[in-house]
């Protein structure tokens, strides 16, 4: 037997392109939709990966929702998966376990950016055919729109999230000023305040390389009335209205109302310097409510405020907040698919949406809950105001939205920093779309 | 000095100059079994190693081909797995011809450089008085271990805590000398700089530890004999300790090599490689590609030719340092 380097060669690569082709063997999606639309009567077990959802009374929502469905479902036992509150870190490592193939978790909580890019690797079931006829009457018409990609739907509602302008009331009462309605009313305020040496910062928000400075530039192309895309899905970034939306964020810090260092900022580095007393005003997502509010965490606690962000004077737009939110999606590899659908479906439904008012700092997916008893009795403004809002969408309807979302964050990066112009911001951020689109971005 | 350098050279003769380091292929005993038998032991053998090849194969061989194969073909996800196409170059020639890759390889090799070459001086520096410390050694060997000792993630989450522009200390004792808060991670050249710093901190103590031991195995009588030659400390240093330190630097200077080009945790947990791309690395670039982008072929493209360079630069950098070796033996 004469085994040299060039059999264990080939030997190795046989065993890789084995390896390869075994990965090979497609599923029917009409065997999987069928698996999926019954519900098993036998003794089944589910996992689901789920990201810490915000409390407001301290309980596990999560837990309270898993002993909710299994005493609906006694024969079903649900285990959760702690998974990252981060939707990159989230992705990164629910993709690389979908990817692999595995039947784990059978239901996993996933951003409302993820339902294209998702559906389109088939790492999501799409679902239109799982959910009853009117359905989405009773969900944000956006979120419809968001968790669809050429015309299948791949995400089940569970709870939105929408941006707010956070506010110290106390700092404003004490200086006769009111809450801004639009970003020139609060450069000033923010200075007058500022200059009397009672707070550091003005106005924080998040800048970082990240999905969150998307988030951001999303919401100030919306006030200034630019569009990302045009009705072909191409790149339409461009114009006055998109620089005036990149210089007002370069004002900001060039102002000195906001820190240069929130260049590197994400949600919660710009939280903890609100909560620990340091701004005047947050841009922050509606949870940030719960958390300012929370005296053992936070030294503003009753000294805060929520309100819709302004908008740019002239325009007449104002409350703009990034549609932005959590769904469910099932697993195509998931062993239980019928359970697991029939828990995604639950977790969209009246009783855990109202148990998501009651207990959660999150805004629930159901239009109807907003303004129903339980909404009421939490006295969340974030949760009583989401009907006022002027949601924009994320150009989420792609592939390739990952490198789309960075073709506008690295230049919206540089010039926070004042190392690129707002023009030449804008221009490079539109290159970077139209080669992102194309799928030609790294 | 020379009569110290031939005692050098006469006691390791350096590789392909002797027959007595290269061996060639083994000869047949006079009492060698008969060839039915040898064949017989050469299965029996192969057949006790086989469970250790295999498991080297799965673990290591597979993944390398598997990522090589994944490289050159187009491949789409779908339900079910994997679905290989046609061979392609295509994520080859997206990935050369992008500046992003260019940039993202400026940065890994500029960090590298600099910061091996950092790391190597103080090293060096800190092994020499580490080797003349008595009874302390023991103690301050065990305090320099310290960062090293740590996970690189919670190393990175630390210096995240002292960069920060808000609460963090290195800012704000920045603030109370010059009077300004600098944004330390907020721009290309100071993140950079912290990038390096931190790095330098971690792993600083694992060159000492390595030139530590290349210091204790030189022979005392070297010393003594450039002593009596008359060399100063400054020519000791230079011409008799610095040589004989050669192969275990180049050792160390490799596995640093290995390590710094593969730097992904500081600036995943420190810039998320920005601000911009400016801290972006091969390996972040690369996790973005695979991970963000969902493109297992081309992230898996990152992957060998990333593999490619660094194998050639350390085939390099061995030649170029063995050369160096057999100059300082034939001196």
């Amino acid at each position: 037997m004469s085994l040299n380097r060039r059999t264990l060669l080939t030997g190795a690569l046989s065993a890789a392109a084995a390896g390869s082709l075994a990965g090979c063997g497609g599923k029917d999606l009409d065997d999987l939709l069928a698996q999926a639309a019954t519900v098993p009567r036998r003794p089944a077990r589910l996992t689901w990966w789920v990201s810490e959802i915000p409390s407001r009374r301290g309980a596990v929502v999560a837990d309270l929702i898993i002993r909710a469905f299994e005493r609906r479902h006694p024969r079903i036992r649900v285990s959760k998966i702690n998974a990252l509150s981060t939707s990159d870190g989230n992705r990164s490592a629910i993709a690389t376990q979908l990817a692999g193939g595995s039947p784990q978790p059978d239901v996993y909580l996933g951003d409302t950016t993820w339902p294209a890019q998702f559906g389109h690797s088939a790492l999501a079931l799409p679902v239109e055919k799982l959910l009853p006829s009117g359905f989405w009457d009773a969900y944000p018409a956006a979120l419809r729109t968001g968790s669809t990609y050429r015309g299948r739907t791949y995400a089940v509602p569970f709870f939105t999230d929408s941006t707010y302008l956070f506010y110290r009331k106390d700092l404003l009462a004490k200086h006769g000023l009111r809450v801004p309605r639009s970003w020139e009313e609060l450069l000033h305020t923010s200075r007058t305040v500022q200059r009397a040496g009672d707070v550091e910062a003005g106005f924080l928000w998040q800048a970082a390389v990240t999905e969150s400075l998307t988030a951001n530039v999303t919401e100030f192309l919306a006030d200034a009335g630019a569009a990302v895309l045009d009705g072909r899905g191409r790149a339409a970034l461009g114009g006055a209205e998109a620089e005036r939306a990149f210089s007002l964020m370069a004002e900001f810090t060039a102002r000195g109302v906001t820190p240069r260092t929130v260049a590197t900022y994400e949600e919660s580095d710009s939280q903890d310097a609100f909560v620990n007393g340091r701004g005047l005003f947050l841009r922050n997502w509606s949870y940030a409510w719960v958390n300012a509010s929370t005296p053992q965490v936070s030294r503003v606690a009753g000294k805060i405020g929520a309100a819709l962000r302004p908008g740019f004077e002239g325009t007449g737009r104002s409350g703009v907040s990034c549609a932005g939110g959590w769904s469910n999606f099932v697993n195509p590899s998931s062993q239980e698919l019928g359970a697991a659908m029939e828990f995604a479906r639950f977790c969209a439904g009246d009783e855990v949406q109202r148990l998501l008012a009651r207990e959660a700092g999150v805004i629930p997916a159901m239009t109807s809950v907003l303004d129903g008893p339980e909404a009421r009795a939490a006295g969340d403004p974030t949760v009583l105001r989401a009907a006022d809002l002027r949601l924009v969408a994320r150009p989420v309807q792609t592939p390739y939205y990952p490198q789309v979302s960075k073709a506008l964050y690295t230049p919206a990066n540089a010039v926070v920093r004042g190392s690129l112009s707002p023009a030449a911001g804008v221009r490079a951020a539109r290159e970077g779309l139209r080669t992102a689109l194309e799928g030609k971005a790294l | 000095m020379r009569s110290v350098l031939h005692t050098k050279t006469a006691q390791t003769p350096s590789r392909g100059e002797g027959g007595g380091v290269r061996t060639g292929a083994p000869r047949k005993s006079p009492s060698a079994p008969p060839g039915s038998t040898a064949r017989r032991r050469a299965r029996t053998g192969w057949l006790f190693a086989s469970p250790a090849l295999l498991v080297i194969a799965a673990v290591t061989v597979f993944p390398v081909v598997f990522s090589l194969v994944l490289s050159f073909c187009e491949v789409r996800l779908e339900y079910g797995g994997l679905r290989f196409g046609s061979p392609t170059l295509a994520h080859y020639e997206a990935l050369l011809t992008h500046p992003e890759w260019y940039r993202a390889l400026a940065f890994t090799l500029g960090f590298t450089i600099v910061s091996v070459s950092v790391e190597l001086v103080l090293g060096t520096l800190t092994a020499l008085v580490l080797e003349r410390l008595g009874a302390a050694r023991g103690w301050i060997l065990a305090l320099l271990l310290l960062p090293w000792a740590l996970i690189n993630v919670i190393a990175a989450q630390l210096w995240s805590y002292l960069f920060n522009g808000t609460y963090g200390a290195v800012s704000w004792m920045c603030e109370q000398l010059f009077g300004t808060q600098p944004d330390i991670l907020g721009q290309p050249v100071p993140a950079m700089a912290a990038m390096v710093a931190v790095d330098v901190w971690k792993t600083t103590p694992f060159v000492a530890i390595v030139v530590l031991a290349g210091l204790m195995l030189i022979p005392g009588d070297v010393y003594e004999a450039a002593e009596i030659d008359g060399a100063s400390a400054w020519t000791t240093f230079w011409k008799v300790t610095l040589p004989q330190l050669r192969p275990i630097i180049a050792i160390a200077v490799l596995f640093r090599i290995l390590q710094a080009f593969g730097i992904f945790d500081l600036p995943f947990v420190l810039t998320q490689g920005g601000p911009g791309t400016a801290t972006q690395s091969v390996a972040i670039l690369g996790y973005r590609i695979l991970f963000q982008n969902l493109d297992f072929a081309g992230g898996a493209a990152v992957a060998v030719t990333t593999a490619v360079i660094v194998l050639g630069c350390c085939l390099l950098f061995l030649r170029v340092f063995r050369a160096q070796v057999d100059e300082g033996g034939r001196a």
